[in-house]
């Protein structure tokens, strides 16, 4: 029955649909960002392309592209930092309450985003931290670093554990062994953590809209639009940050091409 | 006056909680020796070897380098290096980048160790083209000899192996089990190296350490161990053995209860024991032709199953309710499975083990 042609086109027909289903809507995206019309219809009559003119001479969306950049940089780099260290700390140590531990860091990705975030800012509300982009990058880490310790550790457990060892007997001390065995064995992990933590901070809303006070970043501005005042700037601003998203994709999988090249020289 | 050991254990003990991995092991390694461990598996080879390189500290007891006690030294401040069963190589350098590896850590400048890390590169075997390829591209017996080599590089004192060779093809590993002992010869290094391969140890070392439940049953020569072992478990460990269970009687005549007759025991034993374990290795068992007329530990059984051994085959023969192995050379007019034959032994051969 499974190699009957009626059944494999029924297979091919509906992987067509699933993709479709995905994909169209951001299709319909771009369109409507293209529309010349200030509102949305369907089929499109006719183009222009002075929404995107706007866009790019926005001041607030100059602002919050650089926020949301910003912010996603910092969240990224220093979770990949802390990923690196609590990544080791797992797969290379043994300590009283490890599990334990692990659990407990693993509970905020669990949380719906809105609570977490409600909870954030009453927690920086009470401490008297000021709401701005610096909070979001802190309310952002709590809930992507344990993500990437994930990634990383996954890369940590995966190579064997006894080269550094073997570095250590051959002489290297801690410092060498780190940077010449563990960071490039670690490598593949770091950047696909790395890639990880930008995107998923640069498509974040509901932590961002708690803390970051007076800052817009991106996806909340267009969640601002969206509420008080649509123009098609909202899917032009949507289209481009989808195009950032894969920017961020292709560099990172060009990044590991070129170690993969160098690997198999 | 004998040299001073490069390397004493005195009384050393390590504990996991409350297991003792090692036990009160004294042992002094001679300077140039290759010195091999045996045991089964879990009787504390790998962690003595990991305090020999600095890799864990024993729980009491010292270690002395040339007389001076390491027991806290880190591996990488010992002139020790250590070939690791899973040989851990560096999976993203070369084959040139891992030799070099222990001469880039000490500062070495990079043409003078390119010029020794091809020397060593001769020395295990392993062609100058193979400098530049990825240590993953390198199958199983290159990447030992990269292990190897890489180990050279760093000029050890003392070398240690971790059973490196337990997960190669049997050509392959005794190929490389010579050219290990050749590169002993050549460099004249102390190799401490340890095995559960009772046929490696045989073959590459001039003394082996027997070890069982983390403590040494004995310590000597390949011929010694084999030919004089100090107990039953030496001598099961170190190869084939056929084991009879006898009771020496009053008169100081041994009886063996399974097959109803009287043994006639080595001339050189000891008289205070009731019950014992006769061995006898299956090389030193005949079988005999029935018109010779001896009578002296002569049995007769059912040849039931032959092995083919190369140059040598093996009998099971089945006496009573005990089976034994007899090997001898293989030639014409052998007898075959389901023959009855005698066969025999001189006493002398046989090792008498009191309970």
């Amino acid at each position: 029955m499974f190699d009957s042609v009626l059944y494999r086109r029924l297979a091919k027909s509906y992987l067509a649909l699933i993709l479709s289903l995905m994909y169209v809507p951001m299709l319909i995206v771009a369109l409507a960002s293209i529309s010349k019309s200030r509102f949305f219809v369907f089929p499109v009559r006719r183009y222009d392309m002075k929404w995107y003119e706007n866009t790019f001479s926005s001041l607030q969306i100059h602002d919050g592209f650089l926020t949301s950049l910003t912010v996603a940089f910092c969240v990224a780099l220093i979770s990949v930092t802390l990923a690196v260290f609590g990544a080791l700390a797992y797969a290379r140590h043994d300590w009283r309450g490890k599990s334990l531990f692990q659990q407990i860091l693993l509970v905020p990705v669990f949380f719906p985003q809105s609570v977490l975030g409600l909870a954030l800012q009453l927690w920086f509300n009470s401490f008297g931290v000021v709401m701005s982009w610096e909070a979001t990058v802190f309310a952002q880490l709590v809930w992507i670093a344990p993500i990437v310790t994930l990634i990383i550790s996954i890369q940590a457990f995966g190579y064997d554990a006894s080269v550094e060892e073997a570095a250590t007997d051959l002489g290297a001390s801690r410092w060498q062994v780190f940077r010449d065995i563990t960071i490039p064995l670690l490598g593949p992990g770091i950047v696909s953590g790395f890639m990880f933590a930008v995107l998923l901070s640069w498509g974040n809303f509901p932590l961002a809209y708690f803390t970051s006070g007076a800052d817009v970043t991106i996806p909340e501005w267009l969640y601002g639009k969206m509420i008080g005042g649509y123009t098609p700037m909202v899917p032009a601003v949507g289209f481009l940050s989808v195009l950032v998203g894969a920017l961020a994709l292709a560099i990172g999988f060009s990044l590991k091409a070129f170690s993969g090249q160098k690997d198999n020289k | 006056m004998p040299a001073e050991p490069i390397m004493e254990l005195l009384g050393v003990d390590k504990y996991f909680g409350n297991l003792a991995a090692v036990n009160q092991i004294t042992l002094a390694f001679e300077e140039g020796e290759f010195f091999t461990l045996v045991g089964p598996s879990g009787s504390g080879k790998t962690t003595l070897l990991r305090m020999l390189a600095g890799m864990d500290k024993p729980t009491r007891g010292d270690i002395l380098l040339r007389g001076e006690r390491v027991n806290d030294r880190p591996a990488n401040w010992r002139p020790t290096c250590m070939v690791f069963q899973s040989l851990a190589l560096f999976p993203h350098m070369t084959v040139g980048g891992n030799v070099e590896y222990p001469l880039k850590c000490r500062g070495t400048p990079p043409s003078e160790r390119k010029e020794r890390a091809v020397r060593c590169l001769e020395l295990s075997h392993l062609p100058i083209s193979y400098y530049d390829r990825p240590v993953t591209t390198c199958s199983g017996g290159e990447r030992q000899r990269v292990a190897l080599a890489r180990a050279l590089a760093f000029d050890p004192e003392i070398l240690f192996f971790d059973e490196p060779l337990s997960a190669i093809d049997y050509r392959l590993r005794k190929t490389l089990e010579k050219e290990i002992k050749d590169i002993q010869r050549e460099t004249k290094k102390t190799f401490v190296y340890i095995t559960h391969s009772l046929e490696e140890a045989m073959v590459m070392s001039d003394r082996i350490g027997v070890m069982r439940d983390g403590g040494l049953a004995q310590i000597g020569s390949p011929h010694e161990i084999y030919s004089n072992p100090v107990n039953r478990f030496v001598c099961e460990f170190m190869g084939e053995v056929n084991s009879i269970a006898v009771t020496r009687g009053n008169g100081g005549e041994l009886w063996c209860e399974s097959m109803g007759a009287a043994i006639t025991p080595p001339s050189s034993v000891e008289t205070s024991f009731r019950q014992g374990t006769l061995m006898i290795r299956p090389e030193n068992m005949r079988l005999v032709n029935p018109d010779e007329g001896r009578s002296t530990n002569v049995f007769s059984g059912e040849l039931f199953n032959e092995y083919v051994l190369g140059s040598r085959i093996q009998y099971q023969i089945r006496c009573k309710n005990d089976t034994f192995l007899v090997e001898r050379l293989r030639e014409a007019g052998l007898p075959k499975s389901g023959d009855q034959v005698s066969f025999g032994w001189n006493p002398e051969d046989s090792m008498l083990f009191p309970e």
